[in-house]
């Protein structure tokens, strides 16, 4: 560079070079222009719609639930709002997600394990939310909120949680909302559910989701590169509210049934009951009661682990609706059946008298009555009224085991009622077909005495057993039980009127039923209920004892007790000739092992609530435990 | 060549001048588009101020920070412009000395992301001293060029410039800043083609350059590197990794349509959907919120104010002259290129800035300085009319 001799300025000026490297420059630029023009202009649209997708997003904006009432009125399930813990997985780095889960953990109170399992089974994508707690108390959710810098992707939510104003009372009938499960997501997905969002469960909760649902709306919102919100833009659609129910459940009605079910259970040590009340001329609903049972704001606050861990864990399953998704041996009330169908079959006539002696003899075994001394000669209201067995042993042989399953099917055993609750199981009626189909053996004529007697393969639900009754009260109409009464839009307009829906008329000449019910009478006056018969209301009905398990070191089987009773539309000058009854009442208790029928005694101490009778009836001594297998 | 006329640099010929020559010979066409250009680049920064949410003369926000930039940028152009561009090639060698002084010392004490070393903390200040280095790489090679004479179309001289260039460059690479070496070749380039190297040597050089490709991939270039320069080839590219800013940045620019979105309004650079858009990206919000006429009007400058620089290359009486123009407009029109055309998704991403318009204070500053430096060249040719 230096030390050159030639070093002197000249200009060096190539003018080719120079026009080159402006037509280098003009090319390049005009090459930038077109792509530019061909980005903008020509293929503008295209990006637009990608812009407006990047930074809108689609929200739903979901629509209060329905409410639901009981049939005065009182509401029994509101919406709260509360706070509810989120977490979206894309947004929480896997490598800070054990401190944070930690720190959730211990700002919420729960396990970290338990945190885990919620982000791992979420249903929807990794960019949905997870809920991780539902009903956050204020000051947990301030503490979360102003961790939110610690706290990547996790975030805070307020929705409406449902008060259920009753809590276990009506559990088992209004069931319970709660996140959407993996399972049903897909499924749900098309139909506007959101991965987070809450539905119904069990119960009337779940049975008319659609109708408590409402239509969810939707706004668009803009959001930023992270995801968060930074402005709604619009409305696009209003959410409109789910419509209301009103029950046939009387939450009064519910809560005497309720007492005289508890009572006897802390009487007794009874572990599992059911109490129904229906109007048989229409098929209401006016109260039913399975213990034990759950409180259902359980969950909806989001039961923890452990709590949900022992309700399931418990042997008597207070989570199974024992009125309608168990079924249990009827024993005696099942002679409603036998009797029936001898009479409407001809078999028998009321007047016809069947020698009853301690029992009957077929080929080598002895079939005892509960009795064994037996009631000498007696006709159906003797027969049904003492609750011979061995009268109903010749009843069910005269009609055999197909006739017998006929007229329980007519009863409405045997397939569900249909009831408007979830999960119902259907019983069963043996007929040969079913035993060659389930065990693939014919029915032995033994067998067919036992299920004369509601001892045999033949298991009922409580709601069929007092459907069944119903029938018998109402003259031969079997209604589908229904415990909604009607559904009301949120304008007030009825969306869906109540109607009795009637399953089908029994084929059975009304006399063979107004037989049955004075039969059933008969029971009362007969003192087979002890002092049933001094109530001054006229009550007829059934008890039932039902062997069930293993026998005891003394050959005793532990039983169930039954008693279903029927009160005539006047209950203290009307009567049984007339199907006008607008009272049924049912109470089972599982394994009781009584002196007496417990389930007398709580449909004894319900009626005495309903009718406000000031005199108490109740007979604590039969109580006394034990197992005195004698009484039917 | 037309007449050749041996003008010994001597101070007398300088301090001779009068001031009213120097204006007349002061280019002010190529000032105002520089003006303007930065004053996008400003607008840009307050636009981008705004969308953070910052109150833009707050101090601190891009904006701010702009503004001061600018104004040292004006005071080094000035002083520049009156620096007789004549003592850079007496000064070549020291010059060269501290350029390689700058880059080992970033590459010693240097800051950056991700492990690379690009930024020097001066107080409150960072600077690249990369950007710097490229202004005092064209001095350099202008001088050698200047001298080698007659001897310009030798191989000699391409191989004399090439060595010159190696160092400087294997120090970028190292930080490891891939885009400014890159602007080094094409200062390179542009420098011997305007200087009349022989074109027979230039296109062996082209064909050694483009057979050291798959050795540099293999050896040279990192992993990041090479993900970012493929992802502009990918139809189908990770938009969640590497071609996730090409993505976004392309939807901000094919949103922008005609007329734009207008400023502050762009949604992609509003959201943060676009990554470093004050910066490198600068152009797709330009795009975005002033549109297809906003994209061209910042193009038409870009080539008015290259037609200045060559003018000024034209008219040097002196090599020098010539060269360093050719050396400032192959510096920008590359950048231009490579900058826009990685917003566009036609060229790899690399980081290189726009120039006069990206927010970068040493970017800007060495700009000011190369252009001051063409004004000096301008106005030191009217002498012979004097």
């Amino acid at each position: 560079m230096t030390a050159y001799l030639d070093d002197r300025p000249r200009p060096i000026r190539h003018p080719a070079r120079f026009i080159a490297f402006g037509l280098v420059t003009l090319l390049a630029v005009s090459g930038l222009t077109a792509r530019l023009f061909y980005m903008q202009i020509v293929d503008g649209g295209r990006f637009a719609t990608l812009s407006t997708r990047n930074r809108t997003v689609e929200e739903a904006i979901p629509a209060p639930r329905g409410l639901i009432y009981d049939r005065a009125g009182r509401v029994l399930v509101t919406n709260v709002p509360t706070y509810a813990i989120k977490v979206r997985p894309a947004d929480l780095p896997q490598d800070q997600r054990p401190q944070v889960v930690e720190r959730l953990a211990a700002l919420l109170g729960i396990g970290v394990t338990e945190i885990n399992a919620s982000i791992d089974s979420n249903p929807g994508s990794n960019f949905d939310l997870v809920r991780i707690a539902s009903d956050v108390n204020e000051q947990t959710a301030l503490l979360i909120s102003e961790a939110g810098f610690e706290l990547p992707g996790v975030e805070i939510a307020v929705e409406a949680r449902r008060q259920y104003t009753y809590g276990p009372l009506l559990s088992q009938i209004l069931g319970y909302t709660g996140p959407v499960s993996a399972e049903q997501l897909p499924g749900l997905r098309p139909v506007g559910y959101l991965p987070d969002d809450l539905l119904g469960k069990t119960g009337l909760e779940a049975q008319y989701e659609t109708d408590l649902r409402g239509i969810y709306g939707a706004q668009s919102v803009e959001r930023d590169a992270t995801g968060r919100r930074t402005q709604v833009l619009q409305t696009i659609s209003e959410p409109s509210p789910g419509d209301s129910l009103n029950l046939t459940i009387d939450t009064k009605e519910q809560k005497y049934a309720d007492t005289a079910l508890k009572w006897a259970m802390a009487e007794v040590g009874l572990k599992r009951g059911v109490v129904i009340v229906m109007n048989p001329q229409t098929g209401e609903i006016v109260a039913l009661v399975s213990l034990p049972t759950y409180d259902n704001n359980l969950f909806a606050r989001g039961i923890s682990a452990a709590d949900y861990r022992a309700l399931v864990e418990n042997p008597d399953k207070p989570l199974l609706n024992h009125a309608t998704q168990a079924h249990y041996p009827p024993g005696s009330t099942y002679k409603l059946v036998a009797g029936t169908g001898g009479l409407a079959d001809g078999k028998i006539r009321a007047t016809t008298q069947l020698a009853t002696k301690s029992y009957l003899t077929l080929g080598s075994t002895r079939f005892y009555d509960w009795n064994r001394r037996g009631f000498g000669a007696c006709n159906i209201y003797c027969g049904f009224g003492h609750s011979s067995d061995t009268y109903f042993f010749q009843v069910a042989g005269m009609l055999g085991i197909d006739r017998l399953g006929y007229w329980a099917n007519q009863y409405g055993f045997g397939n569900p009622t249909g009831i408007d609750l979830p999960g119902e199981v259907s019983g069963i009626v043996p007929t040969n077909q079913w035993k060659q189909d389930a065990l693939g053996a014919p029915i032995y004529p033994g067998e067919t005495y036992h299920a004369g007697i509601g001892q045999g393969y033949d298991v009922v639900t409580p709601i069929q057993l007092v459907n069944a009754y119903a029938a018998l009260a109402n003259g031969g109409t079997l209604y589908q039980p229904q415990v909604v009464h009607d559904i009301v839009s949120p304008d007030g307009e009825v969306v869906r009127p109540f109607e009795p829906k009637a399953i089908h008329e029994m084929d059975v000449p009304a006399s063979v039923l107004e037989t049955m019910r004075n039969a059933s009478r008969a029971v009362v006056e007969l003192r087979h209920t002890y002092n049933l018969v001094e109530l001054p209301i006229k009550v007829a009905g059934k008890s039932g004892t039902a062997e069930f398990g293993t026998r005891d070191e003394q050959g005793r089987l532990p039983f169930h007790s039954w008693f279903v009773g029927f009160v005539p539309r006047d209950p203290e000058n009307g009567s049984f000739d007339e199907p006008d009854s607008e009272l049924v009442v049912l109470a089972f208790a599982y394994d009781s092992r009584t002196k007496g029928n417990v389930a007398t005694e709580i449909v004894k101490y319900y009626l005495q609530q309903h009718y406000g009778i000031e005199k108490d009836y109740r007979l604590p001594d039969l109580l006394e435990r034990g197992n005195f297998y004698q009484s039917n | 060549m037309g007449v050749i006329r041996a003008q010994p640099a001597r101070a007398t010929d300088w301090a001779a001048k009068s001031v009213g020559a120097a204006w007349r010979a002061f280019d002010l066409q190529l000032t105002t588009y520089a003006v303007l250009l930065v004053s996008v680049g400003l607008v840009m920064a307050y636009t981008n101020s705004v969308e953070d949410g910052a109150v833009p003369l707050e101090a601190g926000t891009t904006f701010s920070r702009g503004l001061m930039w600018a104004a040292i940028a004006a005071i080094v152009f000035a002083l520049a412009t009156t620096f007789d561009y004549h003592w850079l090639k007496t000064l070549a060698w020291p010059i060269y000395a501290v350029q390689l002084g700058l880059l080992v010392l970033t590459l010693l004490i240097g800051d950056g992301i991700g492990g690379a070393a690009r930024w020097i903390e001066i107080g409150p200040l960072t600077f690249q001293f990369s950007e710097i280095a490229k202004i005092l790489m064209i001095v350099v090679l202008a001088s050698f060029l200047t001298s080698r004479g007659r001897k310009l179309d030798s191989l000699g001289s391409i191989l004399g410039a090439c060595i010159l260039v190696g160092p400087p460059l294997a120090l970028v690479m190292l930080q490891p800043d891939l885009g400014t070496s890159l602007v080094f070749g094409a200062i390179l380039a542009g420098m011997l083609w305007m200087s009349g190297a022989s074109l027979r040597w230039l296109a062996v050089l082209a064909a050694g350059v483009i057979a050291m490709v798959p050795v540099a991939w293999t050896y040279v270039l990192r992993d990041y590197q090479k993900e970012r320069l493929s992802s502009f080839m990918n139809t189908n590219p990770d938009l969640q990794g590497a071609g996730y800013q090409l993505y976004q940045a392309q939807i901000a620019v094919g949103s922008g349509g005609a007329l734009g979105k207008g400023l502050t309004n762009g949604s992609q650079t509003q959201g943060n959907f676009l990554p470093v858009q004050s910066t490198d990206f600068v152009f797709a919000t330009l795009a975005e919120e002033l549109g297809f006429v906003g994209g061209v009007v910042l193009f038409v400058l870009f080539v008015l104010l290259l037609w200045r620089v060559l003018v000024a290359g034209w008219r040097s009486k002196d090599a020098f002259g010539t060269l360093f123009a050719a050396g400032v407009a192959s510096m920008i029109l590359f950048q231009l290129v490579v900058n826009v055309g990685m917003v566009l998704g036609v060229m790899p991403i690399t980081g290189i800035p726009l120039p006069f318009v990206t927010h970068g204070g040493a970017s800007l500053v060495s700009m000011a300085a190369g252009l001051g430096i063409i004004q000096s060249i301008n106005i030191r040719q009217t002498r012979a009319a004097w």
